[in-house]
């Protein structure tokens, strides 16, 4: 009874059959009470699906799901970042234990209830820095920021939240930078149809928006219900 | 060392020029369209403390005061808050500064965390949802008392005594005593002490509660007629801040169609409506307003329709710092509503 082999996403982020798993970067601590491993010295933390959508998106992505995570020492921006439990898993990647790897991850979220959480977390992960403030406007966020972003989540149900990410990743996104666009069916408009109708207005502005590229749109209603990962690509000129 | 260094790098600068003046929390840059410095400004004593107000300020849209110097110098100058991000060779942060931001970028955070016990739409969120708490645990407490009570005391009427019921066993030394205070036979079966115990707290309980829902409810009065004087002036305080707290926030409700205000609260019947069902005239709490639920039914449609515009009207007036709606005018918009109901006497014919 040999386990899988683990294979390798990208540093400390590997994939064991169907669960994803990051390299902890603050040793024996979770961060919403998830499974965590010894393999020789190296702890683990399991990234669930259920409670990340970019878990989610990296296990049911068709594309090599490596070119969805940030790079390891790169600048993100993550929008949207409630009480921590996805930007813990990209701190762990992108930053690692100490930020050795001297990464930045801007996490911005405008209830002070979830900040609260996210704060103290910040303080026990370097490299985490915490805004509290509207992840809709540029004003918020650019006193943060010292170059463009190589990343971007963005996580807000709100009325227009793509058009507000597009905003946001003609600004600040870097050529060739990734952005994630997460987007629930009940936070879009209601109309006709199924969940497919609901998601084609976004779709669409996305084409018809001639910076970006949308280069997949990944289902991920099997973990979360009613839910799409749109991956977009910041063209180069 | 001076506090401010400047550095003037031209001091000729020709008006018809198009300059910018570049600037984030640390530096502030003039430069013209080529991309040459022609002035800047060092902020040099940045300490933690004031680099949090800095992050603040400009996070609101503000400028800071190196900018505002060189704007002053340059009134023609465009503003670009990008700092970095608009040119290419801005000067990385030292270590200290680096060190510095970090901590203060916690700092805000937690400032902004602490700052929304300020807010008075999270307070009053807070006291209108403990209040609904209270009040169904008390209706569900005060049942179980009554019926506890009734049967032991099989000859007690429980619809005409029923207010007086919680409040004697609580302050009874046993059921007996009780009986005797309503003048009704003893029990056959008399409950052991210590289930007389439990009879007797949880009556103390309602009691308390009861208490509790009237003193949380006057705080509310308080707060919403000084935070929501029209609105509370129109539909009376609870009912004001209840709607608030549906809303979400007077703001929200203040930007709110009052179409939407008329069905705050009828989350069921509006779901139900995008099924197929009619859509519903009013929610929780308009109903709860007299003009409303004492109409027949063929008019709550439109006297609901009725106030819940002038009730958006007012929640924009206590939002915006508006004129406070008179006496005179509440009484005129509940006449106006009495006479919407008088116009339909007659239930309208079935198709």
């Amino acid at each position: 009874m040999g386990r899988r082999k683990p294979i390798q996403l990208a540093w400390g982020v590997r994939k064991e059959g169907r669960t994803l798993w990051t390299r902890n970067a603050v040793k024996g601590v979770s961060v919403r009470d998830e499974r965590r491993k010894k393999d020789s010295r190296i702890e683990w933390r399991q990234w669930e699906p259920q409670k990340s959508k970019v878990a989610a998106c990296l296990l049911k992505t068709k594309l090599d799901p490596s070119r969805l995570i940030p790079k390891v020492g790169s600048t993100c921006l993550y929008l949207g970042a409630s009480s921590g439990t996805t930007v813990s898993h990209i701190h762990d990647h992108v930053c690692g234990s100490g930020n050795h790897h001297n990464g930045q991850i801007i996490s911005v979220e405008i209830s002070p209830r979830m900040m609260r959480d996210l704060s103290k977390l910040c303080e026990l992960r370097p490299g985490l820095i915490p805004v509290l403030g509207d992840a809709r406007k540029p004003t918020v966020i650019s006193p943060y920021l010292r170059d463009k972003v190589d990343w971007i989540h963005q996580d807000i149900s709100v009325a227009d939240q793509t058009k507000s990410f597009l905003n946001i990743s003609e600004i600040f996104l870097k050529d060739d930078g990734i952005g994630l666009l997460s987007l629930k069916a009940a936070s879009e408009r209601w109309i006709e149809g199924g969940d497919d109708s609901r998601f084609k207005s976004a779709k669409e502005l996305i084409e018809s928006n001639s910076k970006v590229e949308l280069i997949e749109n990944v289902d991920i209603s099997h973990f979360e219900g009613q839910h799409r990962v749109f991956v977009i690509r910041k063209n180069c000129y | 060392m001076p506090s401010l260094l400047i550095v003037r790098l031209k001091h000729e600068v020709d008006a018809e020029w198009f300059v910018r003046v570049i600037y984030d929390w640390r530096l502030a840059r003039v430069v013209d369209e080529e991309d040459q410095i022609i002035d800047e400004l060092f902020w040099n004593r940045v300490s933690t403390k004031n680099l949090v107000d800095r992050l603040s300020d400009l996070q609101s849209g503000r400028i800071t005061p190196e900018a505002r110097t060189l704007m002053e110098r340059f009134p023609d100058a465009e503003k670009d808050s990008l700092g970095a991000l608009s040119y290419s060779e801005w000067p990385e942060l030292s270590d200290e500064e680096t060190k510095k931001f970090i901590e203060a970028s916690t700092r805000l955070a937690k400032r902004g965390v602490a700052e929304s016990s300020g807010d008075i739409d999270r307070r009053m969120d807070m006291l209108v949802s403990a209040n609904n708490e209270i009040r169904s645990s008390w209706t569900t407490l005060e049942a179980r008392c009554i019926e506890w009570t009734g049967l032991f005391l099989s000859d007690l009427d429980l619809d005409e005594q029923r207010k007086e019921i919680p409040e004697i066993v609580s302050r009874s030394k046993s059921i007996n005593d009780v009986a005797n205070e309503f003048n009704v036979s003893e029990p056959k079966h008399q409950p052991s002490e210590e289930e007389w115990n439990t009879i007797n707290t949880q009556a103390q309980l309602v009691v308390n509660l009861a208490n509790q829902i009237t003193s949380s409810e006057d705080t509310i009065r308080t707060i919403a007629n000084d935070y929501l004087p029209s609105l509370s002036a129109l539909m009376g305080p609870i009912s004001a801040a209840k709607l608030v707290v549906l809303a979400g926030g007077r703001e929200r409700l203040a930007r709110m169609p009052s179409g939407s205000l008329q069905v705050l609260g009828a989350n069921a019947a509006m779901s139900a409506h995008r099924k197929g069902a009619p859509p519903p005239k009013h929610g929780a709490i308009l109903f709860s307003m007299p003009a409303v639920s004492r109409s027949p039914r063929w008019v709550r449609g439109k006297v609901a329709r009725y106030l819940a515009g002038k009730a958006s009207i007012a929640v924009r007036i206590d939002h915006f710092d508006g004129e406070k709606l008179t006496k005179e005018q509440v009484s005129e918009i509940h006449k106006e509503a009495e006479s919407i109901k008088m116009k339909f006497p007659k239930p309208p014919k079935r198709k």
